[in-house]
């Protein structure tokens, strides 16, 4: 008897009791989803735990800082630089170098003056004001002393920068620049309040010392994204091709402290290992060649091992349940067998083998495990998908990124086939009775 | 005995069958004798427990031989066991039960085809055969129904296009017309024989019909375990 025939055989048999394969599949998808359900939360909690910790950049990001490693902070997560020291493209070429560097981003920063309207009008109608307090200290209402910090936006993904609002500016933009919650804060306002800032006009002058008078470069520019950014310090976010202009305008000046512009080239960069694992030699490296690093790395693995133990415990809750449902598939087939003994005895009589029955039965049990393992799955992946509204909704409200459940195919793939082969398996008993009922059962009465 | 071709000959000698009971064993079968030629017709009768069923069980390869010697044909049953009894269940006998053994999740041709299918006959081919099967026991415009959408007597014709599927040179019927009525039963019996001549195989049939067994040429009587004189 051909494969095809007994899974023919075997659906027909399925489909002869539907009550009965109904309950049973129901049994199995509910375990099946309990089991997708959970993973698709704990791996979406997990990305999102540790996307928090790398602060939306990759796992293995670096921070480089324009300084030389304090010895007493080697080996630490959040290095306190040494002694400030230039970081030019020669150093980031040799960062470059090194055998497991994937990527290296410089970033830019300058000084900026920025110039709001007092107060300014937010396009939800209300307005906002700078606090006093920063009036005080820093300047007249409606100016203020920032960092302007420039990246290559086209390799955001790269980048700790997790965008709060809006939308990133767009790359070779000298008009579109996005702001950071210490931005937001100048105003008063909390993460939640992101969405209010954007399309806020801003006046951003690069200034120049003259010697005794210092003369701005003004540039309008809009907000169009709010972000939380860990790259470098700055409350304002441009284009590289927007910030380094601005830059060389002012350095063209004469020198004056008043500026604050950081003689180094780069304001910082941010170096992607090729894995978690080859972060701590790629510290050594950078180091190696004069530069303090930072990377979350420590408290990354650290909480890393914290959620495959939640992965594992949740994964096994999900098996139990599976494993209660095979359970429920031994009792259905058993059953199945009982009922079907002459049945049995007449496929015998009429030429079945042993292995063919045990193959009968054994597919029977595969086909109520893959019908329930895929429904349940799916519905697995709605109930997750579900929790992710609520959650996000709770996440949103609090001013932070939300979750995208996601189930991973394999995950998917194993749930479907797993919960397959553990009906096989519940499926052995019944199956090997029946293979060895005696064919004589055809003509008992 | 009014053979036909393409039928084999039976010979039995001292065959005797037990099965456990509480008290020890119970034999059924007691050195049963018996000589079929090939393409013969012979009704056994017998009062219940006689051993009638467990004699077709023996001979149609659903039990193993315990005592005695058996063959059927060119095929000696003793040592027979496990897949070579289903080999021999399946390329050589044809079974026809009293409460037809009909599958009934599967249609009248597909119960048909199971036979084919068991002996790995090929798709197009065994569909061609259940077709003609269908068509021999006049049951060709009921081909999709499923055995609960059919009478009896329609069910039994449909279990003996079934057993005829891998042309067996031995047909086996236990109470044939047991669930029958009489003109269902008449019926059959003249559909058994008339195929029997047709396909050209040995035919057995358990009755307690005597009106039945009395058609065949050769009729076996058994009584608790014996060859009756």
């Amino acid at each position: 008897m051909s494969w095809r025939d007994v899974v023919v055989l075997a659906s027909r048999g399925v489909a002869r009791r539907p009550g009965r394969a109904a309950l049973t599949v129901l049994a199995v998808a509910l375990a099946a989803a309990l089991f997708s359900a959970l993973l698709t939360i704990s791996r979406t909690a997990q990305v999102r735990v540790l996307d928090q910790l790398a602060d939306g950049g990759p796992l293995a990001g670096i921070e480089v800082a324009p300084a030389a490693p304090d010895p007493t902070q080697v080996d630490q997560d959040d290095a306190q630089p040494g002694e400030p020291r230039d970081l030019d493209d020669a150093a980031l070429a040799d960062i470059a170098a090194l055998p497991d560097v994937r990527a290296v981003i410089p970033l830019v920063s300058t000084r900026v003056v920025v110039a709001v309207p007092d107060p300014v009008e937010l396009d939800d109608g209300t307005t906002v004001t700078t606090q006093p307090r920063y009036d005080r200290d820093r300047g007249p209402r409606g100016v203020l002393f920032e960092t302007m910090v420039g990246a290559d936006v086209r390799r955001a993904d790269d980048l700790p920068i997790s965008v709060l609002a809006g939308r990133l500016p767009a790359p070779g933009s000298a008009t579109e620049v996005a702001v950071t919650t210490t931005w937001l804060a100048r105003f008063g306002l909390e993460r939640t309040d992101a969405a209010r800032m954007l399309g806020v006009e801003l006046e951003v002058g690069a200034p120049r010392s003259f010697g005794d008078s210092i003369r701005n470069r003004w540039t309008r520019m809009e907000i169009v994204g709010v972000v939380a950014q860990q790259a470098t310090s700055g409350a304002l976010l441009a284009p590289l091709e927007a910030v380094r202009p601005a830059r060389a305008w002012s350095l063209a000046g004469a020198p004056d402290q008043r500026l604050d512009i950081p003689s180094s080239p780069y304001s910082g960069a941010f170096v992607v290992a090729r894995g978690l694992d080859r972060v701590a030699a790629t510290r050594n490296g950078i180091q190696d060649i004069g530069y303090s690093t930072s990377a979350p790395e420590n408290l990354i693995a650290s909480v890393q091992r914290y959620l495959r133990v939640v992965e594992i415990v949740l994964a096994g809750i999900g098996l139990i349940a599976l494993a209660i449902a095979t359970l429920g598939i031994t009792n259905a087939l058993l059953a199945a067998v009982r009922e079907r003994r002459r049945e049995i005895g007449v496929l015998k009589a009429i030429g079945a083998r042993d292995r063919d029955v045990l193959r009968l039965f054994l597919v029977e049990a595969g086909v109520l495990g893959l019908l329930g393992g895929l429904i349940g799955t799916l519905g697995g992946l709605g109930l997750a998908s579900l929790v992710g509204v609520v959650v996000n909704g709770y996440l949103r409200s609090q001013g932070l990124v939300g979750v995208r459940p996601e189930l991973p195919l394999a995950i998917a793939v194993a749930g479907v086939a797993g919960a397959g082969l553990l009906a096989v398996l519940a499926g052995a008993i019944p199956a090997r009775r029946a293979a060895r009922l005696p064919a004589r059962e055809a003509v008992e009465a | 005995m009014g053979g036909v071709e393409g039928g084999v000959a039976i010979s039995v000698r001292g065959l005797t069958h037990r099965y456990p009971a509480p008290e020890g064993t119970l034999a059924v079968l007691e050195g049963v004798d018996l000589d079929v030629p090939a393409g013969g017709y012979v009704t056994v009768t017998g009062p219940s427990g006689a051993g009638k069923s467990t004699l077709l069980s023996v001979l149609g390869g659903l039990e193993v031989l315990q005592e005695g010697t058996a063959s059927v044909g060119d095929v000696d049953l003793a040592g027979l066991a496990g897949d070579q009894l289903a080999a021999y269940r399946r390329t050589t006998v044809g079974f026809v039960f009293q409460h037809f053994g009909l599958l009934e999740a599967l249609t009248a041709a597909e119960n048909v085809e199971l036979a084919a299918v068991l002996a790995g006959v090929a798709p197009g081919a065994r569909r061609r055969r259940a077709a003609e099967l269908l068509d021999a026991v006049g049951l060709a415009d009921r081909a999709r129904h499923q055995p609960l959408q059919l009478s009896g007597g329609e069910r039994q014709r449909v279990a003996i296009a079934r057993a005829l599927a891998n042309r067996p040179r031995l047909l086996l019927a236990d109470e044939p017309t047991g669930n029958l009525d009489e003109a269902s039963a008449d019926a059959v019996i003249s559909l058994l024989e008339q195929l029997r001549q047709e396909h050209g195989c040995t035919l057995l049939v358990v009755t307690h019909n005597r009106a039945l067994a009395a058609r065949a040429p050769v009729r076996i009587q058994l009584d608790a375990g014996h060859r009756a004189a």
